[in-house]
């Protein structure tokens, strides 16, 4: 195991390569982070960088269980968040890490903070809830696009009907989603601010245009992105390296 | 997250790491005098059997079976065991948590992680360990199912090596189950 932890070391702790990065983007529904996240991406590709994108609930493994299963709304909170553990710890195996480790800049369109705010939401503890996703890797970003109930609630309930588990029903037990939604959304959002406290995320002010939030994104990216790897990542990369087998 | 069995019902945990001779033990448990008891076998959510093949983006980790094995423990506790324990009835679970935590350590995840995992997961009030058979045929249970995904991944591991460890593991924790009673 040390001579991974070293592999590791040597490959993101040298100050004098270009490093992988990993930005997160987190949020309500709603609050336009997907829009936000496909501005960023079009602006770091005419920067020069490589990018992957990787989506909440999208590996080819795992994604057809849950739609299946949230289909038939058979999911318990605990089946939910495992089944989301499963799936970002499958994508940090395959997508996410091997890009980080090429050198790469990847693009997290929601991290294992939406599962924390979602399970919480739904009464899990929050203790048991991180624990699944050690070995934990941390983002070098975390962008946290904040609006407020109100607001999420309009933007989603515009447009469409929100899902069974979306708008909350299998906890909040009504019948209306719209109605359920509001309820839900208020406790997500209340867990999102607290994340925000203790991961010190970098919030964006969502009310505002979308070319403001752009270039607030591009600033606080321009200030971050010469900072040191964190150490923290240290078991999150051996244990890759483990699972693929690099420590023979 | 800790769980403790407190309903009326008896909760049975058979583990060992051959699919086949979990079931005939169960089967045998249930005809030996326990006839109200109903069993709980692995993958009654049907998640491992929609896995399937779906190898696109190569096969899963240890840490990933593990992840959906507990999904599919909720499930059974869910369904299957907390119903017939509430109902004052016994129930059998074959497998339980011990034949996890023994593929998880084979696979070398930490004891602490896999605990924690199975936090949710009421302590049975009765324990068996089942001796793998030397040849079995049939019934493919979690262990060989991990067993062979895990060795057609990317790490390599020898299958046999890792049943092996995990038979090992399992015998371990079975005898400090038995020293703590």
């Amino acid at each position: 195991m040390s001579n991974v932890r070293q592999r590791a070391r040597a490959r993101f702790g040298d100050p004098g390569r270009r490093r992988g990065l990993l930005v997160a983007f987190e949020g309500p529904d709603g609050s336009g982070k997907t829009t936000q996240r496909k501005l960023f991406k079009k602006w770091l590709e005419t920067e020069g960088y490589d990018v992957v994108t990787t989506k909440w609930n999208s590996s080819t493994l795992i994604k057809p269980i849950i739609k299946a299963r949230k289909s038939a709304r058979s999911l318990g909170p605990e089946e939910f968040s495992l089944l989301h553990a499963a799936d970002f710890r499958h994508r940090v195996e395959r997508v996410m890490l091997p890009a980080l480790w090429e050198g790469k800049l990847v693009i997290a369109d929601r991290f294992l903070f939406t599962g924390l705010a979602r399970d919480v939401a739904r009464g899990l503890d929050l203790d048991w809830v991180l624990r699944l996703y050690q070995p934990l890797l941390w983002p070098d970003i975390v962008f946290y696009f904040a609006v407020t109930a109100d607001t999420s609630r309009q933007r989603v309930t515009t447009t469409r009907t929100p899902g069974f588990y979306e708008a909350g029903q299998d906890v909040t037990e009504k019948i209306d989603p719209v109605e359920s939604y509001k309820q839900f959304i208020q406790r997500i959002i209340r867990e999102y601010e607290s994340l925000a406290i203790i991961f010190n995320f970098m919030t964006v002010d969502a009310e505002q245009s979308i070319g403001d939030q752009h270039l607030e994104i591009r600033r606080i990216f321009r200030e971050s992105e010469r900072r040191a790897w964190s150490e923290w990542n240290l078991d999150a990369v051996a244990d890759w390296l483990v699972s693929i087998g690099a420590h023979r | 997250m800790t769980s403790t069995s407190t309903s009326p019902g008896r909760l049975i945990a058979i583990d060992g790491v051959s699919g086949p001779a979990l079931q005939a033990a169960a089967r045998e448990w249930r005809m030996g005098g326990h006839r109200v008891a109903s069993i709980s076998t692995w993958d009654a959510s049907g998640i491992f059997g929609d896995l399937g093949d779906r190898d696109e983006e190569g096969a899963p980790s240890a840490r990933v079976l593990l992840l959906l094995y507990a999904t599919d423990l909720a499930f059974r506790l869910r369904w299957d065991i907390r119903p017939a324990l509430a109902e004052g009835r016994a129930v059998i679970a074959a497998p339980y948590v011990d034949t996890a935590i023994a593929f998880g350590r084979a696979a070398g995840l930490r004891a602490s992680w896999l605990t924690h995992l199975f936090g949710f997961a009421p302590a049975a009030a009765e324990s068996c360990r089942i001796q793998p058979p030397a040849h079995a045929a049939g019934h493919v249970g979690f262990v060989e199912f991990g067993c062979d995904r895990v060795a057609y991944g990317r790490a390599g591991l020898d299958r046999q090596r890792l049943l092996e460890r995990a038979t090992a593991f399992l015998k371990k924790r079975h005898d400090a189950h038995r020293r703590a009673r």
